[in-house]
């Protein structure tokens, strides 16, 4: 999965593209793992070009909200499409993990 | 060549299982664990009964790691096919005696189950034991029956991935119960290789418990943190409210997901037919709908996050507390749960939901709910998930 990376000073901002599946999740971990390990502590997953995420996908998300968390950081995810919202919904995960509609609404959040 | 006696077979049987004097594992473990919390008994134990000896393979509430065979109480429980329970050791003659009893630990309660090896020889025992003495009764007898033979399951094989297939087939109900008054249907349809979705389905004291849960991801360690979830729900609806058995599956879970970031949905529930009222737990399943008789339709709503999500977040977190919700089911009324494979099918949006209600929409049973349900993933050659789904019809 290819998986773009944009460093902010407050914040690492990366774009995985493609199907967050059990076959890509790993990867995601281990990108968000990296960047946090790189010493940001925030960071934001522009889901736009994500084009669909099954529960591997979600354990992704968790993970990754579970590493930041562990350094006093938060990962937010930004402008997911409407099936990752119909996963997040019914999980009732849109609770913890709050889909914003811009990169820019993500990164203001706190 | 001598002739070979039957405790010869037996022993034979024992040591091809390759078990004795080997260390500790999770798999039987969590088994002990999960007993002695459901029967509130200070000690459970799995044992191999050696040719003088019992080796304990796991145990709670026990030091020692063998024992002596002839003093034992699982001496008497290998020798016949059912549970063998002495509910007052000081009120029985055959014990009154016996060290266990006399001396320390002072014993009083014992229950054991046979555990049986592929050949039928039986060479173990899963054990509950109490220093108070204690009643047990039938309802008891299924329990530590259902928990010896998930034991039994795990003695067979050690290969992962045979063992995750093993455990998946044996994890879908083979029989419907027969609630007078409805129709109860459920199918499960797997994708390619061992998926983490499962149904279940038990009726206690006349009370249907109904299960459907999605492991996250595939392969063995989704089917096998499956067949977990599965045997603690069913175990633990024979005691309690639908909440107290999901937070017993809950927190035995904790127990293995604990910073694996893995988790499962789950909806769980109880059905009272006499009144046709539905208790249940959404546990981040959230595809549930009620098909009215009058051809309006109602989806449950979503009641929680999934089980485990609090543990893999933060493994110190207390597990969070369920409310259940209700529904009722009037006559003609129809309910059905369904996994995220349906949804997928369709274009994954919630809007999936309303089509899969539409579809069911003049549903003449429980059978025909499911076979429409199914329906929607004809034609699609290679879908990514597991397709699973449960159906529950009150009879006009």
């Amino acid at each position: 999965m290819e998986i773009e990376t944009d460093l902010r000073p407050d914040a690492a901002v990366l774009r995985p593209a493609g199907r967050l599946t059990m076959v890509t999740a790993s990867e995601l971990r281990a990108r968000v793992d990296e960047t946090v390990a790189a010493g940001h502590r925030v960071v934001v997953l522009d889901l736009a070009d994500t084009t669909f995420m099954d529960s591997s996908g979600l354990g992704a998300l968790v993970g990754g909200l579970r590493a930041t968390r562990e350094v006093g950081g938060d990962l937010r995810i930004a402008r997911p499409g409407a099936q990752i919202r119909t996963v997040l919904q019914l999980t009732t995960m849109d609770r913890v993990l709050k889909p914003y509609d811009t990169v820019e609404d993500a990164l203001r959040a706190s | 060549m001598g002739v070979e006696t039957t405790e010869d077979a037996r022993l034979a049987a024992l040591a091809q299982l390759d078990m004795l004097d080997t260390a500790p594992e999770e798999r039987f473990d969590r088994v002990v664990r999960l007993a002695q919390q459901l029967f509130g008994v200070p000690t459970v134990f799995v044992s191999l009964v050696d040719r003088d000896r019992l080796f304990y393979k796991a145990k709670v509430g026990l030091e020692q790691d063998e024992a002596e065979r002839d003093t034992s109480f699982c001496r008497f429980t290998i020798e016949q096919p059912d549970t063998f329970v002495v509910e007052d050791a000081t009120a029985d003659p055959r014990f009154v005696e016996n060290p266990w009893v006399v001396d320390d630990p002072h014993l009083r309660f014992y229950a054991g189950h046979p555990l049986v090896a592929p050949g039928g020889h039986r060479v173990g025992t899963f054990c509950l034991m109490d220093v108070q003495p204690r009643e047990f009764g039938p309802q008891d007898a299924v329990l530590l029956r259902d928990l010896a033979s998930w034991v039994e399951q795990e003695l067979v094989v050690d290969d992962e991935l045979q063992r995750a297939a093993q455990v998946q087939a044996g994890l879908l109900p083979r029989t419907v119960p027969d609630v007078p008054g409805y129709g109860i249907a459920g199918a499960c349809l797997p994708a390619r290789g061992v998926g983490g979705d499962f149904f279940d389905w038990a009726l206690t004291d006349g009370r249907l418990a109904f299960t459907l849960a999605d492991v996250m991801g595939k392969g063995g360690g989704a089917a096998i943190i499956a067949a977990t979830v599965r045997a603690v729900l069913r175990a633990a609806s024979r005691r309690g409210s639908v909440s107290d058995a999901v937070a017993t599956a809950e927190e035995s879970l904790a127990l293995d997901l604990s910073g694996t970031s893995m988790f499962a949905t789950a909806f769980h529930a109880h059905l009272d037919p006499g009144t046709g009222r539905v208790d249940y737990v959404d546990a981040g399943h959230g595809l549930a709908v009620v098909v009215h008789a009058d051809g309006t339709t109602t989806r449950l709503e979503p009641g929680g996050a999934p089980l485990g999500f609090a543990a893999a977040l933060d493994p110190d977190a207390p597990p969070p507390v369920r409310d259940a919700a209700h529904v009722l089911l009037a006559p003609g009324d129809l309910l059905v749960t369904f996994s995220d494979g349906v949804l997928d099918v369709l274009d994954g949006t919630l809007a999936s939901v309303d089509e899969v209600a539409r579809r069911l929409g003049g549903a003449s049973s429980a059978r025909d709910a499911v076979d429409r349900v199914l329906g929607l993933a004809r034609g699609t050659s290679d879908r990514p998930d597991d397709l699973t789904v449960v159906a529950v019809h009150r009879e006009p």
